[in-house]
């Protein structure tokens, strides 16, 4: 349509000029409140009023397309003359993000000032995402009006991501994550947020028995002037000891008995398992190049008792490392207010839901490592999820359907109003 | 039990260069069907011995990072071959040989060497699939970049640059909903290991970021068809923070303290 005959129809189309404006405009409405705003950390109403300004988003967006469906404004704002800017003018916000080391302190004054260490909660990155959010849901529609199977792709992808959207921003602030101490047979109700605010839970949990499996510890050699371990080409020699005999840096190093869980007894180690026993190991090492064996025992160490090194020769020792954490969990029983009663174990990466929170095991006193009665947990509280996780089942199937059809032949323009 | 490994290594990677030869050299519809029966071969050996070294570990074969090489390398060469079924693109099929050969080749030289620890976290059922994934996505956009560079330098008519343009959008098509199911694997993912799905580590934002980039291509090429110029150097923009993200990130100053930075 020539701008002659857009003139005479009333009907302005939108170039990437007009685009490129209202994003460029937005950007920049959005870093002058947050520096009017002195540069504050901002966060959205939490629930009912989220749900409520949602709820009137939603209505607006359909109401829009109710009444004036035809307008050049309405189109253009469904076109890609509005979505590349906009999609770029979100990238150079991630970019920033990409850049400047987040929820750090802010180091000087404009970055403090357009909040640039915490872009996720100013004002720049909300208008956008609202922005994104008009610019996918006018497409959705206008889509979906009329119906064509042909177009379920393209509704899975952008419908999916404006549900993650629309769900992420608005539940960001009913999210409730919080700590919870947990001592061996002790009993808990009480959590902290990331303000240090304690907070009371609708249960308590009772830790019954925290445990680590650890891996077989490492052993590697070690400078006896500095103490430090010897690098090779700046890496650690280490050798884990789960074989009867290996070849450190040259030294043959054959494994008479390994203990998993031992303590000193005179100039030896036996089984030991109580507070603070290791693992230590008899070893016999060879070194092929003065001839020399030389037998004795490693002991690894722990928060209370000392470890053992092997002296080799004048220069090195053989030592044992703490053994790394293969898995560590937490023996939990809950006892909510409403009367249940649970048993659980809980361990990283298997998580349990209760009353609509969800408890992680994060972390436990590792200077104590495999002897500590502490349990860190992680609370979670977030009403939202199921429609983030709705979202991005939308936005799988998307991917899947993008993989199974490809790119459309023509550029794909031929089943689109 | 990887003293067994060459043995199998060997015979996976000849079946795979004679099948990448027979692709690449020939368009007789015989060849090709024995190119694919060599392809298939290949798997079937590393199958075998990714069986036999389950059952005699007694857990699954998925924690040290030679291990994981070597599922890059079945899954690599696995989706190859369907892709070939599916679509007959016999440089496809080719390329992701030429990749799973290279780690079989990386294997090969380090027996043995990897740290056997993992650090909890990683210890997940969406470890393999998320990585995987990722490798693959990032592979097929590699590819299309490559294929830009091409149509950008060696400009070819605008006639011509059809099917080479062609090849460009599918590897994209297909590399964009890998990384696209890489980045949701991983929100779930970190929604179990961490309590939350996206917290805005720098790896994760670096990913995004490339992301973003490839969308940027998508949606400029659906309504300009004909701006092939414009496009190819979108594409090779893009390419170019694929780099970032996938190596250069660890040098960001703003990437310190990410999860994602394992090493040592
Ligand atoms: C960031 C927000 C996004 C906006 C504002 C947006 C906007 C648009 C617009 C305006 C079109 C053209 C529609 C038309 O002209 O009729 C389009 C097409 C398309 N978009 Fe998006 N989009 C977004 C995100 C995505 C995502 C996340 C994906 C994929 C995962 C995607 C994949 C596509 C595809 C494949 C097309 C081609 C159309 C078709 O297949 O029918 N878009 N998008």
């Amino acid at each position: 349509m020539s701008n002659e005959e857009s003139r005479k129809t009333g009907v302005h189309r939108w170039s990437y000029r007009e685009g490129t404006m209202v994003t460029a405009a937005i950007l920049l409405l959005g870093f002058a409140l947050q520096a009017a705003s002195g540069g504050i950390v901002l966060r959205i109403a939490g629930f009912p009023w989220n749900m409520l300004a949602g709820l009137a988003f939603l209505g607006l967006l359909i109401l829009v397309f109710v009444i004036r469906p035809k307008h050049s404004i309405v189109k253009g704002l469904g076109s890609v003359k509005a979505a590349l800017p906009a999609i770029l003018g979100f990238t150079f916000l991630v970019l920033l993000m990409g850049f400047v080391k987040q929820d750090v302190e802010p180091k000087n004054t404009l970055v403090k000032l357009f909040g640039l260490t915490h872009l996720v909660k100013t004002w720049p990155f909300i208008l956008i995402n609202l922005y994104l959010m008009i610019l996918l849901g006018i497409i959705t529609i206008k889509r979906l009006t009329p119906f064509n199977f042909k177009n379920a792709g393209f509704f899975l992808n952008h419908f999916g991501l404006f549900l993650v959207l629309f769900s992420t921003t608005l539940g960001s602030s009913d999210m409730q994550r919080l700590t919870m101490n947990c001592y061996e047979n002790q009993t808990e109700s009480h959590a902290v947020d990331a303000s240090g605010k304690m907070i009371e839970m609708p249960f308590s949990i009772k830790l019954v028995n925290f445990s680590i499996d650890e891996f077989r510890p490492k052993v590697t050699i070690v400078d006896n002037k500095s103490g430090q371990i010897v690098l090779n080409k700046g890496k650690a020699q280490l050798e884990m000891m789960d074989r009867d005999s290996f070849t450190i840096a040259s030294y043959h190093i054959k494994v008479e008995q390994f203990l998993e869980s031992s303590g000193k007894s005179e100039d030896f180690y036996i089984k030991k398992n109580e507070s603070g026993s290791a693992p230590s190991a008899k070893v016999t090492v060879n070194n092929p190049t003065d001839k020399t064996e030389i037998s004795g025992w490693i002991f690894s160490g722990s928060y209370s008792k000392p470890p053992e090194m092997l002296q080799l020769n004048e220069s090195f020792s053989l030592a044992m490392l703490p053994p790394e954490p293969q898995k560590f969990s937490s023996e939990l029983n809950i006892q909510t207010k409403t009367g249940k009663n649970r048993s659980t174990v809980i361990e990283v990466n298997m998580p349990y839901s209760i009353e609509g929170w969800t408890i992680y095991q994060t972390n436990y006193n590792t200077e104590m490592g495999r002897w500590s009665n502490l349990s860190v947990l992680e609370l979670v509280r977030d009403p939202w999820l199921p429609l983030v996780y709705m979202g991005i089942f939308l936005m799988m199937a998307g991917a899947a359907f993008l993989f199974i059809t490809g790119k459309p032949k023509n550029g794909g323009i031929e089943h689109v109003a | 039990m990887w003293l067994d490994f060459p043995i199998y290594a060997s015979a996976a990677f000849v079946c795979w260069l004679a099948a990448s030869g027979l692709f690449l050299s020939s368009g007789k519809k015989m060849l090709n069907q024995l190119a694919a029966g060599f392809s298939f071969a290949g798997i079937a050996f590393l199958l075998v011995f990714i069986t036999i070294l389950w059952t005699h570990i007694h857990r699954p074969p998925m924690r040290t990072l030679g291990e994981t090489r070597l599922w890059y390398a079945i899954f690599l060469s696995g989706i190859g071959l369907v892709s070939y079924l599916r679509w007959k693109y016999k440089w496809l099929v080719s390329y992701s040989l030429g990749l799973a050969m290279v780690f079989l080749i990386i294997n090969l030289q380090h027996p043995e060497t990897y740290d056997k620890t993992l650090m909890p976290a990683l210890q997940s059922p969406w470890f393999i699939p998320h990585v995987i994934v990722y490798i693959f996505a990032y592979a097929m956009l590699g590819a299309s970049s490559l294929v830009a560079l091409r149509n950008l330098f060696f400009a070819p008519t605008e006639k011509t640059i059809k099917g080479p343009i062609q090849m460009a959008d599918n590897l994209v098509y297909l590399g964009f909903s890998f990384l696209t199911l890489g980045l949701l694997f991983g929100a779930l993912w970190a929604k179990d290991a961490w309590g939350h799905y996206w917290t805005w580590d720098p790896k994760e934002t670096w990913a995004f970021i490339t992301w973003m980039f490839y969308l940027v291509y998508i949606h400029y090429r659906f309504r300009h068809a004909n701006e092939h110029k414009k496009a190819m150097a979108v594409l090779a923009v893009s390419f170019a923070v694929l780099l970032i993200c996938w190596f250069g990130v660890n040098y960001l100053p703003s990437a310190e303290n990410s999860v994602h930075v394992y090493s040592e």
